[in-house]
């Protein structure tokens, strides 16, 4: 299946080999790494982050590594995009790259390159911060966590059903599609836009008669209002905060310290 | 078009967080208010909100042929307004990141406010004024869906231009380079987008038209008139 992503992460998570640790250090983990990547003014912290989560996602979680290295290349056309810019917009410092176009002159000099890296760096240690949580905690478990954060449970409730709704349409969005590509609905640019919209437009009518079944299957099992979740048993083990401080700690020494940057 | 995890800096994820904040609360309390007058809605808005997120995992035949996919936030606006578009943007952002790593929980924040608010509020717009003026409603929901694609493109080269400013002509020229790079993929992602949002929006009224009128985004006549155009 080329064009339908429905692959999603969560499949993964509910699979990995650190889904019995506790939902709550796993998620400080990820946003932990996040911060300290993105608040960094050296690549050092990042990249450290970068290096520290993959091998864990990969030795510990126990993710393909093949399928882990795809999903790091997603935003890449992104990255790549507005890196270019920046490395071009930003002065300061020696240039060290001139391209001559016809009506302008683009410049590249030695501070917007180390600038860009930085970005970049960060970019890429944010990058396998968010993938630890993806890769790890399924979104079951985040439920709870939402619970507990105290937001409306009418849109907990929303986020649930969102949830349990998309894989039931995904699917429906998978078979029509199989059917459209065996009938050449997709042969030309202009029959897939039909194609593409008479998909949509069905998907939506089924996804809807489907709601309305689900709020009569709801009311028949006593709804009021609000989903009740169990909450996680399990409390962290020293085990599970020590390594996760000592990460924290060093990543934190590495992005606040006056490194010198470039180490020249 | 999503800001990638880690790629804004402080103070810009932070602040981007603040100015959405408000239109979030204010969809928090749209969302209660209509749970509590029609407890249908919820298990609608959840479709609805599923809808968004399986369209915006379909590649769209595109020119490019790159990352295009549609954000479909025009049509969750359309149908339920600005407040409640933009909590259902929020979830869907946030499976995204999570199911999907497309953008991230640093950008949320301004992803939010591109995707999530300035679309849908341009999409509605345009939309209400369509209907005022009693222009035909599918070529009203082509601009809305366009639109929606447009401004977000134009807020998200806004948020990465005040991050950035060039050394040479400051946030206006990051801006326009921005804007210029992203424009290659989205102004004709931005049409596709129009055009199909708005033949969907022409097969529901064929097939399935009191979808519509149960939440009064047409009226019983205008669907008839609609489909005896058509027919």
């Amino acid at each position: 299946m080329q064009s339908i992503d429905h692959h999603f992460l969560d499949d993964y998570a509910c699979r990995n080999a650190l889904r019995g640790i506790d939902t709550r250090i796993k998620l400080i983990l990820g946003l932990g790494a996040i911060l300290i990547a993105i608040s960094a003014d050296t690549p050092y912290a990042p990249l450290f982050i970068a290096l520290i989560l993959s091998m864990v996602i990969v030795f510990l979680a126990q993710i393909p590594a093949r399928l882990y290295l795809a999903l790091l290349l997603i935003p890449a056309s992104f990255a790549l995009m507005s890196v270019i810019v920046i490395l071009f917009l930003t002065g300061g410092g020696v240039p060290i790259l001139t391209i001559p176009l016809p009506w302008f002159t683009l410049t590249a000099t030695d501070a917007a390159a180390l600038h860009s890296l930085i970005i970049l760096s960060r970019a890429i240690g944010g990058t396998c911060g968010l993938l630890f949580i993806a890769l790890t905690t399924p979104m079951i478990e985040l439920f709870s966590i939402l619970r507990s954060l105290r937001l409306p449970d009418e849109f907990i409730d929303l986020a649930m059903l969102l949830y349990r709704s998309i894989f039931v349409i995904i699917g429906e969005a998978v078979a029509i599609y199989n059917a459209q590509v065996m009938r050449n609905g997709y042969s030309s640019f202009r029959k897939g836009i039909v194609a593409i919209s008479m998909l949509a437009s069905s998907l939506f009518i089924r996804a809807w008669d489907r709601g309305e079944e689900l709020m009569t299957a709801m009311d028949l099992r006593c709804y009021d209002g609000k989903f009740e979740i169990l909450e996680p048993s399990s409390a962290p083990t020293i085990s599970q905060i020590l390594p996760v401080l000592l990460f924290f700690s060093i990543s934190g020494l590495l992005a606040f310290l006056p490194l010198p940057f470039p180490p020249l | 078009m999503h800001i990638m995890e880690g790629f804004l800096p402080s103070p810009w994820w932070q602040i981007w967080f603040v100015l959405s904040a408000p239109f979030v609360i204010m969809g928090f309390y749209a969302l209660r208010r209509m749970v509590r007058e029609n407890r249908e809605a919820l298990p609608l808005l959840a479709v609805a909100g599923a809808f968004v997120f399986v369209l915006s995992s379909l590649k769209l035949p595109s020119v490019t042929g790159s990352c295009s996919h549609p954000t479909g936030t025009g049509l969750g606006s359309v149908l339920f307004g600005p407040f409640i578009a933009s909590v259902l943007a929020l979830i869907v952002l946030v499976y995204q990141a999570l199911f999907l790593a497309h953008g991230g929980i640093s950008t949320l924040g301004a992803n939010l406010f591109s995707m999530g608010i300035a679309g849908p509020v341009v999409a509605y717009a345009i939309f209400v004024a369509g209907k005022k003026a009693g222009i035909n409603e599918i070529v009203t929901i082509f601009f809305a869906a366009a639109f929606a694609n447009i401004v977000t493109y134009v807020v998200t080269s806004l948020q990465l231009a005040l991050a950035f400013p060039a050394e040479v002509g400051g946030i206006m020229a990051s801006f326009m380079a921005f804007g210029a790079i992203f424009a290659i993929t989205q102004i004709p992602l931005a049409i596709i987008e129009g055009l199909v949002i708005a033949l969907v929006f022409k097969y529901i009224v064929q097939l399935k038209p009191e979808i519509l009128i149960k939440i009064g985004v047409l009226t019983q006549e205008r669907a008839e008139r609609l489909r005896e155009g058509w027919a």
